[in-house]
């Protein structure tokens, strides 16, 4: 067992890792992320997954829920640290896996991987609480500027292929596995067991850029959804590009390669397309608004759609804001949020999901896996798409995991009994 | 560790609800000296778990003071130690909660004809280490005031002795004097104590602490008077996360007490609300493990229960009014532009959503019955200012 092996199963444990360790584990890390672009190309089958928060047990529920690495790739869209008991435990755990299976692990960087926020929300003093100086806290910072800032997801089907994480479920109910599956389903909800919570059909509806303004359609996704199923019918596979950021667009941000100019290695800053990235939310105005947060920006679906349509993305996949569904689609279904923290902060009584796009099989879609350079290969996309440019891009199908907070006290790990604050 | 490996809690046996820690409750463990003894230790334990909620809102008035959301001298001599820093969506709920309170007090005290000022008195259920009455003293607006606090004798004695330890407390002016004599202190501990003022020759009492376990209030029969409580003049009771913690039939008592001696009575209440989502049962579910219950969820979930429950004591449009606002709705709408920079630029606030789903849960509510007295709060109703444009 390497040492790598033996600090992950150690962190698996919730048990911190001697503060050397974490020196070198952060320096490999860096390495490792200094190579990646500011957006990450990275291939299906993949799982998305938003804020985490340090709530340790339920990243293990995660992995339960969603299969474990390296079986499943995954792509955590930041928020590891803050809020939760265990941000310690939780990011270690995530690099270590990172820089074990490089190709399996994407992690890119959310609002609150910064030296500023995490002095506010909790890191740092837990930092300074397991091992008494903030050493291992400016490690993590040193981390935490190397973070890509983006992902850009290829080679999504546009089908759903049967559940292919078999999971241990109460025997009476119907597991993904165990059914038919209809082709022409785009999105389902498995519960944390696997059971099928509900299914939407893709619907044959072709939509233009700019035609559907002001008019949604009626709503036919599930609770939280808002999901209409905008379709473009014959596009078919690949699902077209799924573009994977924390928060969300900025207004100096027109295109994918925008970000890619970007100078990341730094704290993010107060303002400007980093900090935009990291703190916008989609809200349901026309262009964009001032955001309640003090940093970023709202951006309505008229924004979305401009800059899905100008990038040849189906869409945008982002975390940041608690949804009590554990995931919520916009605007056509043209930006979905995930949300992976359930009970956020113990409190929040909100259930969390993850979201697996499926491998497209049929040729189409075969992508190399660049890390992102500028005017990079684009896998063939364009030009595919080229003769359909006034066509809504087809989402790719969707798979929605959603689950519950798992109890603090068991699983052998040490648990904190959460006292939670509320006005009293 | 493949996935399947991992152990489902969820569907262990027994479920979540029985294993984890929120079940079992306090004062059930097998050590605990009180279990067993079912009967006063246990009511004893459960009323120390009360009264630790009010070092928790000592310690986030603290957090909010020293981080300059709220402007309060007297907050550290009320915390030991340093304090803790709070998270900002509870230091904002810290500021929403005593700017609203601070809001209708001081339109409760302020005067329709300022030169002939009319002597009002304010009423502090379960009062705790709150510094209110010392802030009114700095504002000088305790003049033609008589301010009554009620909680636990033991809660009334620590403040005793911190505000005589403290001279920034119990410094008074020359016509003012601390009751009982703290060189001569009264055999028995547990005694009302204040501050008297004499006025034309003649010493009245403007600020009262009663130690008192406030469920025995409806039990209190005449002859049986509080001291200097007077029942002739504009009277505000205030709740501020006491009442919610008392059985729906005692607290109802409780304010009865009040509404059957006092003719011009008004009430504010602050508590949580919204029991029946899932936020609401998460926050009853944390309380419990805490040992902390509170009957009014159960009975009072909206506001729209919160203002019946004010009709029922008589508060009502006909004979005085009553409000009821969220604590969301307070900050959005109260709080002017400027000062809702001020206070975000502070530490700024990430936590949008869990700010908005916090505060939906908790309510201020306020009701008055009788004409003299309430002008201020009939010019007030639901938006004191307006809502920035």
């Amino acid at each position: 067992m390497s040492d790598l092996d033996r600090a992950i199963a150690q962190l698996r444990a919730c048990r911190p890792i001697p503060e050397a360790q974490v020196r070198e584990l952060c320096h490999k890390a860096r390495e490792l992320l200094i190579e990646e672009g500011n957006v990450v190309t990275v291939t299906a089958p993949v799982t998305i997954c938003g804020d985490i928060h340090g709530q340790f047990h339920d990243l293990m529920e995660l992995f339960r829920v969603g299969g474990d690495v390296p079986d499943t790739n995954y792509l955590f869209m930041g928020d590891f640290v803050d809020r939760g008991f265990y941000s310690l435990e939780s990011f270690l755990l995530l690099l270590c896996l990172k820089v074990r299976y490089p190709d399996r692990m994407t992690l890119i960087r959310g609002n609150h991987e910064s030296r500023q926020i995490t002095t506010v929300y909790g890191f740092y003093d837990e930092c300074l609480r397991k091992y008494g100086s903030a050493n291992v806290w400016r490690y993590c910072c040193e981390v935490f500027d190397y973070l890509a800032l983006g992902a850009i997801v290829l080679g999504a089907s546009s089908t759903l292929e049967p559940s292919k994480q078999k999971v241990t479920a109460p025997s009476s109910s119907l597991t993904s596995t165990q059914e038919y599956l209809d082709p022409d389903i785009e999105i389902e909800v498995l519960s944390s067991d696997g059971g099928i919570v509900k299914r939407f059909p893709r619907q044959k509806t072709v939509k233009t850029v700019g035609g559907a303004k002001g008019s949604s359609p009626a709503k036919t996704g599930a609770p939280g959804t808002g999901a209409s199923g905008s379709s473009g019918g014959s596009v078919g596979n690949p699902g077209g590009a799924v573009l994977c950021v924390h928060g969300g667009l900025s207004p100096l941000i027109d295109t994918v390669d925008k970000i890619r100019l970007l100078d990341r290695k730094q704290e993010v800053p107060h303002e400007g397309a980093m900090c935009d990235l990291l703190w916008s939310d989609p809200d349901e105005i026309d262009g964009w608004g001032l955001s309640p947060r003090g940093a970023g920006f709202l951006f309505g679906a008229d924004i979305v759609k401009v800059f899905n349509h100008a990038n040849d993305l189906s869409l945008i996949a982002r975390a940041h804001q608690l949804v009590m569904e554990g995931f919520k689609e916009m605007f056509d279904a043209s930006i979905v949020t995930v949300w992976s923290a359930p009970n956020y902060c113990y409190r929040c009584g909100n259930v969390a999901a993850i979201l697996e796009l499926g491998e497209d099989g049929s040729g189409e879609g075969i992508i190399s896996r660049s890390n992102g350079e500028v005017n990079r290969s684009d896998g063939g996309i364009t030009g595919l798409l080229k003769e359909k440019e006034k066509v809504l891009l087809s989402g790719p199908a969707r798979r929605y995991r959603v689950f519950q907070a798992a109890p603090q006290d068991s699983r052998g790990m040490p648990a904190k009994k959460p006292q939670v604050e509320y006005f009293l | 560790m493949s996935a399947p490996k991992i152990p489902n809690l969820l569907s262990l046996p027994g479920g979540p609800r029985s294993r984890g820690g929120r079940g079992r409750g306090r004062g059930r463990s097998a050590g605990d000296p009180d279990h067993g003894n079912a009967g006063g230790s246990a009511r004893n334990r459960k009323d120390l778990d009360i009264q630790s909620t009010d070092t928790d809102a000592a310690v986030s008035r603290l957090s909010a003071v020293t981080l300059g959301y709220l402007h309060d001298p007297y907050a550290s001599l009320f915390v030991a130690g340093v304090g803790t820093r709070r998270l900002p969506i509870i230091n904002r709920g810290t500021y929403t909660r005593t700017t609203a309170l601070d809001i209708l007090i001081n339109a409760f005290l302020s005067h329709s004809d300022p030169d002939q000022p009319q002597t009002k008195q304010i009423i502090s259920l379960g009062a705790g280490t709150d510094t209110r009455y010392f802030r009114l003293r700095s504002q000088s607006k305790h003049h033609n005031l008589i301010y009554h606090e009620f909680d636990f004798p033991t809660v009334s004695e620590t403040k005793r002795r911190t505000v005589l330890g403290n001279l920034l407390l119990s410094k008074l002016n020359e016509d003012e004097a601390l009751f009982p004599d703290p060189r001569h202190p009264p055999p028995n501990q547990v005694s009302d104590w204040g501050f008297t003022q004499s006025k034309n020759g003649r010493s009245e009492t403007t600020y009262c602490c009663h130690p008192l376990d406030l469920r025995q209030l409806p039990y209190t029969q005449p002859p049986h008077e509080f001291h200097s409580l007077k029942t002739d003049i504009p009277t505000l009771i205030i709740s501020e996360c006491c009442l919610c913690y008392l059985e729906v039939d005692n607290s109802r008592d409780v304010v009865k007490w009040f509404v059957d001696r006092v003719p011009s009575l008004g009430i504010v209440l602050y508590e949580p609300i919204g029991v029946d989502d899932s936020f609401g049962q998460v926050m009853v579910a944390n309380l419990a493990a805490r040992g902390i219950t509170m009957p009014s969820l159960r009975s009072y979930k909206t506001l729209l229960d919160q203002k019946s429950r004010l009709g029922e004591h008589g508060f009502t449009y006909e004979s005085g009014g009553q409000e009821a606002e969220t604590v969301e709705k307070i900050w959005e709408q109260w709080i002017p532009a400027p000062e809702k920079e001020r206070v975000d630029s502070l530490e700024g606030l990430d936590e949008v959503e869990e700010w908005q789903m916090l505060a939906r849960h908790y309510a201020v509510v306020w009701g008055w019955r009788g004409n003299s007295g309430w002008e201020g709060w009939r010019d007030l109703r639901t938006t004191p200012a307006p809502p920035p444009s």
